[in-house]
């Protein structure tokens, strides 16, 4: 029925027994109508981009499929299908499959055709003890029954298909009688810069937990902020978040506890302020992550990398990159000196 | 022109009433010896002409009328008569008849619920609705009715005597009507339409509804460029009034519904399986079992079932279609017969509690969306 089967094979075949973790992973860049996609040997890569001053990156593995077949084009360009066996040595002539945009709405919309939320109540993980986390959205795995559909994998099998330049990226799910073709547009690709972290000049590398960042951000969110200032500091206060806005400002600060930030290497002082509504649309990754990076270079370019867990024990990673308001728009504030052991949050009301 | 009865299933008809108050704001209904008949006819959309028979719904039933098999028509707004029902839900029994007041039509419910008045707290839990919104049935159908606003009534006829008895409570609903002449329904007749290509049983409404309702989303979510986040903005695309996206809705004699829609950004399909198509009852054709072999489904089925040629199509309106789906929530075997670029026409057959009552049919007529 689907098209690619009067073409030559596609060059891109892969099938997800849940089409929900997908659909999990990728509402973490939904801030953008477009996404570009990178087809590769190890997964997929999708990233996602507003104003040129962010950037959103998942990358899906290929561990996430149960099947994943890349027949990568070859320079000679004949168009030559390969012969079964014949691409597994990677020779020079190997190239990219080049990449493309397709509607990021329309993608998320089609990944969750059958309503997740619909088998969620069915099949309800309420009185799992794995049910935390944000409505049990991403139940650790062991959580589902034995006899969930999704385990036996009647329900959301997802089918990825795309089969060169021009071509639409493909969708197939079925689920108890009913096949969903869907057909993705794909445009030409934009110029694919992406913004540049120094990772040999990084000025902080704070690894935590992400509930505690996404506890903050939301409680910095009350005053509507407009502008997000993150100080990382070797001495204390050791790592702030402070907001402003029309409304006033606020401020968490972290302290320097092992238990509380995992990581903390920073080796001088760093203030850089970021648009807290970019910041503040990370908040789906926040939410369904287990920890967080959070980096930042020199020029005060600054990285989140969440790391989620996935079903099945296996670990994504979904990336974000800001560029910084420059230094002398933001304003500085002189340091606190009521740091504390623990962490605390306090309003300026002016 | 006298009008009683008793409702002896009330989920049944509220749900009856909201499903069609989705469509439109009034209905023409009925009343006669045989049979209720609920129709509406919106300016645009779907029309659906609704037939229940009398015991389905009602369990005393008088009605009297010069008119031959003792037929009142009536105009009753959809809304008010969907609210006052709704005030009914844990009410012990429900009368409803047909009376005048100030000169104006109404049709009044009695309601009687029960509540112990010991615990005031039951109380609250027992009344239905906030009165307020019980009080004014006309208030929120905007222009839908020529009869001027009528307040409804209240009575709380609580019983005197010990205060910790269980105490009964009558809540009366007046919903103004409509007195229609026969000379007015006269010209409403049902549509006509050509014998169907493909007849279809169709997969549980529910399930369709939540695929179309995502179809009409998607739509929704890539027509418009400034869509940031995905899942809020395109939820509020659905409540916004005017013509939604058109899906394309088919099916083939072969047991397959197909259904689906383009965009600039993709085009989708969801396709089912194995669905049955009724044989028809030879006796109600012409020419019996031969005349069958002419009929356009027997040819469609001839076709096979890869050729786009044994599929009968028709294009519909997202929103539309989602309204007339949420008909779902009564149940019962739907069978869709589609005449190819032309029209939908939903049959519902409502199950009913005894086999032995008649069945009642809603008919949906939806008109086809040229390309």
């Amino acid at each position: 029925m689907t098209s690619s089967d009067n073409s030559s094979a596609p060059s891109f075949y892969a099938i997800s027994s849940s089409a929900r973790q997908l659909f999990l992973l990728l509402r973490c860049i939904s801030f953008a109508p477009k996404a570009q996609v990178q087809i590769t040997k190890e997964g997929i890569r999708l990233s996602a981009e507003d104003s040129r001053v962010m950037q959103g990156l998942a990358f899906l593995d290929k561990s996430l499929f149960s099947t994943y077949n890349y027949i990568p084009p070859r320079k000679s360009s004949h168009q030559a299908t390969n012969d079964a066996g014949d691409d597994l040595e990677s020779d020079d002539d190997e190239l990219d499959l080049p990449p493309f945009q397709i509607s990021l709405p329309a993608l998320l919309e089609t990944l969750q055709i059958f309503g997740f939320s619909e088998t969620k109540d069915r099949w309800s993980s309420r009185d799992s003890p794995y049910a935390g986390g944000m409505n049990g959205a991403f139940p650790r795995a062991g959580s589902a029954a034995a006899f969930d559909t999704r385990v036996l994998g009647m329900t959301g099998v997802c089918r990825l298909s795309y089969s060169g330049i021009g071509e639409p990226l493909c969708i197939i799910l079925e689920e108890s009688g009913v096949t969903t073709t869907c057909k993705l547009v794909t445009y030409s690709p934009e110029a694919p810069e992406e913004i540049p972290l120094r990772r040999d000049r990084l000025a902080q590398k704070i690894i935590m937990r992400s509930s505690w960042l996404h506890d903050a951000i939301n409680e910095l969110s009350s005053t509507s902020p407009t502008r997000l200032t993150i100080t990382a500091s070797p001495t204390a206060p050791y790592f702030m978040l402070s907001s402003s806005g029309p409304l006033g400002s606020a401020t968490v600060e972290f302290s320097k506890d092992p238990k509380l930030l995992e990581t903390f290497q920073v080796n001088r002082r760093s203030v850089n302020t970021y648009k807290y509504s970019l910041i503040r649309a990370t908040t789906k990754a926040m939410a369904i992550a287990s920890k967080v990076s959070i980096r930042c270079d020199e020029q005060g370019v600054l990285s989140l990398q969440f790391m989620i867990e996935v079903e099945g024990g296996g670990v994504s990673f979904v990336d974000f990159r800001f560029v910084p308001f420059l230094p002398e728009e933001a304003d500085e504030e002189a340091p606190d000196d009521e740091g504390g052991e623990e962490s605390e949050e306090y309003d300026e009301d002016e | 022109m006298r009008f009683k009865a008793s409702i002896h299933n009330l989920i049944k008809l509220t749900r009856f009433v909201a499903s069609l108050s989705s469509l439109g704001k009034v209905a023409w209904v009925r009343l006669n010896d045989e049979e209720v008949r609920f129709t509406v006819i919106p300016e645009q959309g779907t029309q659906v002409w609704a037939v229940l028979s009398i015991d389905s719904i009602f369990e005393t039933y008088s009605i009297q009328s010069a008119s031959p098999n003792n037929t009142i028509n009536l105009e009753v707004p959809l809304q008010p008569l969907q609210k006052a029902l709704r005030s009914a839900i844990s009410a012990v029994s429900t009368n409803i008849r047909l009376t005048k007041k100030n000169g104006i039509p109404l049709l009044s419910l009695t309601i009687v619920t029960t509540s112990y008045s010991g615990n005031p707290a039951g109380n609250f839990n027992t009344l239905p609705l906030p009165t307020q919104s019980q009080a004014n049935p006309t208030s929120d159908a905007a222009g839908n009715t020529s009869a001027p606003n009528v307040g409804g009534e209240q009575d709380f006829g609580l019983a005197p005597g010990d205060p910790y008895r269980e105490r009964e409570i009558t809540i009366m609903q007046d919903v103004p009507v409509r007195v229609l002449s026969a000379a007015t329904v006269q010209g409403l007749h049902e549509p006509r339409c050509r014998e169907p290509d493909v007849h279809i049983l169709l997969p549980p409404l529910l399930q369709l509804k939540s695929i179309s309702d995502h179809f009409t989303r998607l739509s929704s979510a890539t027509m418009k460029s400034s869509v940031l986040n995905g899942g809020a903005s395109t939820a509020s695309a659905m409540q916004t009034s005017g013509p939604g996206p058109k899906l394309e809705l088919s099916a083939n004699m072969h047991g397959c519904l197909r259904l689906s829609i383009s965009t600039d950004a993709l085009s989708i399909s969801s396709v089912w399986r194995d669905l049955a198509n009724p044989d028809l009852d030879p006796s109600q054709y012409e020419g019996g079992e031969e005349g069958l072999r002419q009929h356009p489904t027997a040819r469609m089925r001839m076709m096979g079932g890869d050729s786009e040629e044994s599929w009968a199509k028709v294009r519909i309106d997202g929103k539309d279609w989602s309204r007339v789906l949420s008909v779902g929530r009564m149940g019962g075997r739907v069978i869709a017969c589609f005449c190819h670029n032309h029209a939908l026409i939903l049959y519902v057959y409502l199950p009913n509690e005894d086999d032995l009552a008649e069945e009642s049919v809603l008919t949906y007529y939806i008109s086809s969306y040229s390309v």
